[in-house]
């Protein structure tokens, strides 16, 4: 049967943390699932799983504890996404998902029921749930205050080591910095090409040579994640043969490779599970029958074609995403028109002061759902019973400041499915 | 050798053709041996050999016969396909014209003299001793109504002269002379045009035919050095030099070799019916797209018999070409067609022939921008209108991100974009967005965009980078097509450093660039 006859369980529409979790987990329950979706918050992501971290965003405060962040969160913003789901269901769905990335290659560290603390590029500490393998060295290098090496590159923007050494030099005293010529290259550098030309275990030991006399009094070192784009285990574990020293990466500044390899790992993974990507096409309107199949046009407009599913999971995240458009007179949702909670005002979108500490009242914005995740219309009743959504579309929190983006967008996702399992089982 | 003597080339495109081929081939071939040449091979040789005697009478009749059936072919199939019938020339026809010629005037000369009671007496004046007085009348009434000689006032049908006529041709005329009836083409000729004979023997029309069928054999020797009308010979070389099949490697790469081939060509036109972009050809209409043509033109390229304006021509065809090999492969003579396009190509490039994309190169992107912002708007981008260069709507999306640089296969294989390439994808976006198109005209990253749409497909924003790429080298195509730039006219950078004098409009001057920390 061509993909365009096929009647598939379940239409996912997006691409990003959302709308892949969804694909997995329905796609591990039997479901049939299309995906549809572009480049968006995922290609972007430092690959770090965020859970919960910061609350009060106003205060800045970080959390060891994502659950127990999970429940101040909720206590003061009672919408939040994270109340609605419960801890059990939360923690599931993160293993289910870590577990199908270390399946793919992709394998993720972290502490059941604490956040770590890990280097930013900027230099920073920030705190996250879990973390690529071949990032977590840098967690134990940063606990210890061991000697370090931080390596960057001529040519490769945004990373700077001695940035990192600066910031970091009052704590962590036997941190240093190395700027070498990247293997092969001169002038500008992008991660996705460097990453390539790591994948050669040749320019592995070039690289190794180049940096072997200043790693000689350190016991770490870091790099930033360029080291591999399909088992970049693999070129870290070489590089650590190479070197002798353990070895480190810390993600670039957006887009960064980690975001690259997370889709590519589902763009592995989810086909075998006969997943049908409809893949960079974007959904261009919905139609719903009395039966209440989904009929969707999707492409670009001019070169469109239909697709029918049983259910639809929205997952198109926010404005970045265009999940949410932002029109001058109010911000909607594009695809079906699902009424959005926001400030009164436009005015009212941004807070005077752009780094306010606060936030702006427009990332609180988003739809609004019942505990079946399905959205709900303007006078609170579900819009449509086989449609649910997932991820940064819903209302009440701002992941940014909250740190909280894949850790909603992963349990969203999975509750939304679970939903339709137990229907589809009635 | 199976390439060669059974014609097997011609027959990887159509049977058609191979039949056609053949039936040329031998005919030609058999005519040749046992008519053109046989004072030099028949006679001495094949002993008891006379033209007129069976079996190389009736033998002549076939190869003529063959020959001709292929002549026909040959022009049926020209007539009939439309795009082989538009790019035949004057030459095409006239090698079919005179091949043809040749056979026609041939049986009409053999025709004419069957029927041609002048010939009779001159062979009778020489040969023929008569005894009595009856035996000439009884020859011409055996031979008018055994062999078709038409006298006038016709030949008796007395049947005791006719009788008499057989015993007086079997002891005087068989030893030369089997019945006309073998050549069996030329005698139902003959029958053919009888209603006409009174003229055509009184006119002495077979010595005209015998003029014109040696003034076609003579002009066919005569052309034989001449394109086409060697083809025979030279293709056969070729085939041999390459060692028959196409995917053997040719032993050299010689100017010996790329000769022979260029001979080779017998303007079957089959490469340009399967050309890959003959439907470029159908849209512009430069005939140098399709390889026939080209071929044509490189001969003339070679021997620098080019006018700049036919060498513009050329060198466009030669660009569009995408070296994909169908002619190659297609090639019933062998020619390895691919390789003559590859040295072309190559020697264009050197005499800076190859089009904009040389050009451009010539000086830096910050020369060009100043050449060609100078000029203005060429009427090509007036017509136009605003482009998606043009146009505020079209990036205002862009974040910077570099996504698309990220995912570009040509940065990607670049050591140094900012010296390879000049500027990325998202830095030409960020000069749009600032209104420096014609900063963007003429940088490397535009000429060398393979325009794979990695960019546009990636692109979070939606916007259209390749699009917008393909659109810039339009432009700058179309200014310098219209100032007729073939060269830089400013003195190239002294820097030769390219990168040096793109700094300033790269304007992110970042520390991470150039010396080492
Ligand atoms: C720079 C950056 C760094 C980040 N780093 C981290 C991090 O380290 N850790 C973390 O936990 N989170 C991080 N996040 C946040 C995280 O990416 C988001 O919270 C999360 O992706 C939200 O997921 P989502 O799937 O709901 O939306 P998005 O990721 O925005 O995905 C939306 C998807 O929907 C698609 N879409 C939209 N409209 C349509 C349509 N009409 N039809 C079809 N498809 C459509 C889009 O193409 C896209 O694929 C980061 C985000 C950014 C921008």
């Amino acid at each position: 049967m061509n993909r365009y006859d096929t009647i598939y369980d379940v239409m996912v529409i997006g691409a990003g943390f959302a709308g892949m979790a969804a694909t997995l987990f329905a796609a591990e329950r039997g479901l049939k699932v299309a995906q549809t979706g572009a480049t968006g918050g995922i290609d972007f992501s430092t690959g770090f799983l965020d859970l919960m971290a910061v609350h009060p965003v106003a205060e800045g405060r970080y959390w060891d504890s994502p659950w127990d962040a999970i429940d101040a969160v909720i206590a003061e913003h009672p919408g939040h996404p994270y109340a609605r789901l419960g801890k059990d269901r939360i923690r599931t769905a993160m293993n289910d998902f870590t577990s199908f990335l270390q399946s793919q290659k992709l394998e993720y560290m972290g502490h059941e029921d604490r956040n770590t603390p890990i280097l930013t590029p900027a230099g920073t500490v920030k705190r996250t749930y879990r973390i690529p393998r071949t990032a977590w060295k840098g967690t134990e290098a940063l606990r210890d205050k061991a000697p370090t090496l931080i390596v960057d590159f001529n040519g490769l923007k945004g990373f700077s080591g001695r940035q990192i050494v600066e910031m970091q030099h009052k704590e962590w005293p036997r941190l240093k910095a190395v700027r070498v010529d990247f293997p092969g290259s001169f002038g500008e550098l992008y991660p996705e090409h460097m990453a390539w030309t790591l994948s050669s275990p040749d320019r592995c030991k070039e690289l190794a040579d180049s940096i072997a006399e200043h790693a000689k009094d350190v016991e770490y070192i870091g790099f930033p994640a360029v080291l591999g784009l399909n088992d970049p285990v693999r070129t870290v574990t070489l590089l650590e043969e190479l070197t002798g020293k353990h070895v480190f990466e810390i993600p670039t500044l957006p887009p960064s490779i980690t975001g690259p390899r997370l889709r590519a790992t589902f763009d592995r993974g989810l086909a075998p599970k006969g997943v049908c990507t409809f893949s960079q096409k974007m959904v261009l309107e919905a139609r719903r029958d009395e039966d209440g199949l989904f009929s969707f046009l999707i492409g670009v407009p001019g070169d469109a074609r239909t697709v029918r599913a049983k259910n639809a999971i929205l997952a198109s995240g926010r404005f970045f995403g265009k999940g949410l458009r932002a029109e001058r007179t109010g911000v909607v949702e594009p695809v079906f028109g699902i009424p959005v909670t926001q400030p009164e005002q436009r005015a009212d979108w941004h807070h005077p002061h752009f780094f306010d500490k606060q936030g702006h009242a427009i990332n609180m914005s988003g739809i609004e759902v019942n505990d079946s995740q399905q959205p709900l219309d303007a006078a609170g009743k579900v819009l449509h019973d086989n449609l649910y959504a997932a991820g940064a579309i819903q209302a009440h929190h701002d992941w940014m400041r909250m740190k909280c983006g894949a850790g909603i967008a992963i349990a969203t996702a999975y509750r939304a499915v679970e939903v339709i399992t137990e229907k589809n089982g009635e | 050798m199976a390439d060669i003597l059974l014609l097997r080339r011609t027959a990887r495109t159509s049977w058609y053709r191979w039949a056609m081929h053949t039936l040329i081939f031998i005919g030609f071939t058999g005519l040749l041996v046992f008519h053109a040449l046989d004072d030099i091979i028949s006679y001495p040789f094949i002993s008891g050999y006379e033209s007129t005697l069976d079996p190389w009478q009736w033998l002549r009749n076939l190869f003529g016969g063959m020959a001709l059936a292929g002549v026909c072919l040959a022009v049926a199939r020209r007539l009939g396909n439309r795009q082989l019938k538009a790019i035949s020339r004057p030459q095409d026809w006239l090698l079919l014209g005179i091949v043809g010629g040749i056979m026609l005037s041939g049986f009409l000369l053999e025709a004419t003299k069957i029927i041609s009671p002048n010939v009779f007496d001159r062979m009778t004046e020489s040969y023929f001793l008569p005894e009595e007085e009856t035996d000439v009348p009884a020859l011409q009434a055996y031979w008018s109504a055994r062999n078709g000689v038409i006298f006038s006032p016709p030949a008796s049908t007395d049947a005791d002269l006719v009788a008499k006529g057989e015993e007086l041709s079997a002891n005087n005329c068989n030893y030369c002379h089997s019945d006309t009836a073998s050549a069996f083409l030329s005698r139902a000729l003959s029958t053919a045009i009888s209603p006409a004979a009174q003229t055509l023997n009184t006119t002495h029309a077979d010595e005209y035919f015998w003029y014109l069928h040696i003034v076609l054999a003579l002009l066919a020797l005569a052309l034989m050095p001449y394109g086409k009308f060697l083809h025979p010979v030279a293709t056969p070389a070729n085939l041999a030099a390459r060692g028959g099949s196409h995917t053997a490697t040719p032993p050299l790469a010689s100017a010996a070799a790329r000769k022979l081939g260029l001979e080779a060509c017998t303007r079957c036109g089959e490469c340009s019916l399967h050309c890959s972009v003959a439907p470029a050809h159908a849209a512009i209409g430069n005939a140098n797209i399709l390889p026939s043509e080209k071929l044509v033109s490189l001969r003339k390229y070679a021997d620098d018999g080019l006018s700049d304006h036919d060498a513009d021509a050329f060198a466009e065809g030669s660009r569009i070409c995408t070296e994909c090999l169908r002619c190659t492969e297609i090639c019933p003579s062998g020619i390895n067609l691919q390789e003559l396009w590859l040295s072309s190509k190559e020697s264009l490039k050197q005499r800076e022939l190859d089009g904009p994309n040389t050009t451009i190169r010539q000086c830096n992107a910050l020369q060009w921008a100043e050449v060609l912002s100078a000029q203005g708007k060429s009427r090509f981008e007036q017509i136009k209108g605003n482009g998606l260069a043009d146009k505020a709507e079209s990036f205002w999306g862009c974040v910077q991100c570099t996504t698309c640089t990220s995912v570009c296969p040509v940065v990607a294989v670049s050591e140094a974009p900012a010296k390879d390439l000049d500027l990325t994808p998202q830095q030409i976006m960020n000069l749009l967005r600032m209104g420096l198109k014609d900063q963007t005209l003429a940088a490397r990253m535009v000429w060398s965009c393979t325009t794979c749409y990695k960019c546009q497909e990636h692109c979070p924003q939606n916007i259209q980078v390749a699009d917008i790429l393909f659109e810039l080298r339009q432009i700058a195509t179309e200014r310098l097509k219209e100032r007729k730039l073939t060269a830089c006219p400013l003195p190239a950078a002294t820097s030769g450093r390219f990168s040096d004098t793109t700094r300033d409009i790269q304007g992110q001057g970042s520390d991470s660039e150039g010396g080492k920390a």
